[in-house]
């Protein structure tokens, strides 16, 4: 996780880099609910998007704020919210909402720890949906996955998700945010524009999709059949994936967001000890890197899932890998005294120990 | 090369700006800088720490150190939480007017300030984790003085500027408790 590069860049912690990253993307309105660790984004965003040009409010609460956001997004204007895990849990019907409604937004978890696996990529709220949802493993990675979401979310348009942590949230590096330049995206023809209804040329947002009397829309099962192709579309498309010294390995650790940088440590160490070993991890957490993991497992006669929660993507990780009787979690819950953020586990002693534990040397 | 400083505290006491004066003005000699703040829901008396690497190289420092080069200990309730990551002989500053107690470390090089009296005694009486940090720098040379005294001007809030002077006055009067560069941080570094 280094700070890496020249000393022109400045010192900057990774809630603030990641609000740097979200203006340069066009972010323009942003609203949440304090939460540690998710409080020092909203201040950093409250702090510079006026200046920027956009409205940043705090609200009275996370559905407040969600709904906030959705309204915000329906009118096109590049609109973000979050929380952590707990928060994002009240946010789940306007999630749902958006989603069904085929409206862009970015959503920040700036999560206490790894147990929100599940909420990030099984679409909490009702209906059928995904979450496009990034896990960056430090700060430099965050301000990366910042700017291609909000660039994902108005290409498919859907509601995406960056799950932090409390690391990279309060992590400082030396790191300059550049705005990265994305291929032309379509028109935002669908967004409404404030015309009112009897001028004919009001627009509408409506899960139902019903349309209006003289304007009818394809009804409720036409939309979400179209909006589930949609997400299939998403899956073939969008997964992203690291692996490294996978092509020989007989052993695979594989890790989402923080903990990767303590297992490409471990793989480091191990290497030069000889063994066989290598280690696979999610970006996207949804889709997941399904393919990818089949063909990084091939052959390996263990694959180690290191989440620190009480196993969650080892669903996914089993379902994927080319032979699923080797797979085996190697985390756990671990929290700190605190409860914001992970715990002993989050250690490289604790993680070596595990893995030597299981490969018996 | 990679220096690792654990920071130890109370809510209260200044260790995170204690910290991030550090890792700007290393930032600000060049150096590349770590900096992992830890601390949780509590503000006062609850448990303060801060992690920082500084290197003259892009970094491998993970966001838990293990191992590390130094410890700077403003109050010994959360000492426990440092002491197991600390290297072999690692060098360790403490804020001696609170640190009274035996730290349970062989092998470290134990620098002790009474920062609280020192600071009451250049009229800083709110300045005791400057004080420790002079102090660090200069026995130690991670950064300079000077830096010290430059990062500390940038990171004071508009609303906090009448106190420039006293946080100035502590950092320099930390600096001359110990003796310049006698656990230097930087090889080739003399007094």
């Amino acid at each position: 996780m280094g700070g890496g590069g020249g000393v022109t860049r400045r010192l900057m912690q990774g809630s603030a880099a990641v609000a740097e990253a979200a203006i340069a993307a066009g972010c323009r309105f942003f609203t949440g609910y304090p939460m540690l660790p998710f409080t020092e984004l909203l201040e950093c965003m409250a702090a510079r998007l006026p200046a920027a040009g956009g409205v940043c409010v705090n609200a009275a609460s996370e559905i407040e704020a969600i709904n906030m956001a959705l309204g915000a997004a329906a009118t096109g204007a590049r609109s973000a919210t979050g929380s952590c895990g707990q928060g994002l849990a009240l946010m789940q019907e306007g999630v749902a909402e958006l989603a069904l409604n085929e409206l862009p937004l970015v959503l920040f978890n700036m999560a206490r720890g790894q147990q929100d696996y599940f909420q990030a990529t099984r679409g909490g709220g009702w209906g059928d949906y995904r979450t496009i949802a990034l896990a960056p493993k430090d700060v430099p990675e965050a301000v990366a996955h910042t700017q291609l979401l909000f660039d994902l979310a108005d290409r498919w348009r859907t509601p995406v998700l960056l799950y932090g942590d409390y690391v990279i949230a309060h992590t400082s590096v030396g790191i300059e945010v550049e705005p990265v330049v994305f291929p032309p995206l379509p028109p935002k023809d669908w967004a409404l524009d404030g015309t009112m209804s009897g001028t004919g040329r009001a627009r509408q947002i409506w899960t139902w999709n019903r349309g209006k009397p003289n304007t009818p829309g394809a009804g409720p099962d036409a939309a979400w059949k179209r909006i589930a192709d949609k997400y299939a579309e998403i899956e073939r498309a969008e997964a992203r994936h690291e692996a490294r010294d996978t092509e020989d390995a007989e052993v695979l650790l594989v890790s989402f967001g923080t903990t990767a940088v303590f297992v490409d440590r471990v793989v480091e160490e191990l290497r030069a000890d000889g063994l066989r070993i290598g280690s696979f991890r999610p970006v996207s957490l949804w889709p997941f890197p399904g393919s990818a993991l089949a063909e990084a497992s091939a052959g390996c006669r263990a694959v180690l899932v290191y989440e620190l929660n009480a196993g969650q993507m080892v669903d996914d990780v089993t379902m994927h890998a080319a032979d699923r009787s080797v797979v085996r979690s190697i985390g756990g819950v671990s929290q700190d005294a605190s409860g914001m953020r992970q715990g002993d586990l989050l250690d490289l002693g604790a993680l070596r120990a595990r893995v030597r534990e299981v490969i018996g040397r | 090369m990679e220096r690792e400083v654990l920071f130890t505290g109370v809510g209260g006491q200044g260790v995170q700006i204690a910290s991030r004066t550090l890792a700007t003005a290393a930032m600000d000699e060049g150096r590349q800088v770590m900096l992992v703040p830890r601390y949780g829901g509590g503000m006062r008396g609850g448990m303060t720490n801060a992690e920082l690497t500084v290197g003259d190289g892009p970094l491998r420092a993970l966001p838990v150190a293990a191992g590390a080069w130094s410890a700077f200990v403003m109050d010994p309730s959360y000492w426990y939480t440092v002491a197991p990551r600390l290297g072999r002989h690692p060098v360790v500053v403490v804020n001696a007017s609170l640190v009274t107690g035996p730290l349970g470390l062989d092998g470290a090089t134990v620098w002790e300030v009474p920062a609280a009296s020192l600071a009451a005694e250049v009229q800083s009486p709110m300045g005791a984790g400057f004080v420790l940090l002079g102090a660090f720098a200069a026995v130690t040379g991670l950064v300079g003085t000077e830096a010290v005294v430059a990062a500390m001007r940038q990171l004071v809030p508009a609303y906090r500027t009448q106190h420039l002077e006293a946080n100035e006055r502590a950092i320099r009067a930390g600096a001359d408790a110990l003796p310049a560069l006698a656990s230097p941080a930087w090889a080739g570094a003399a007094a």
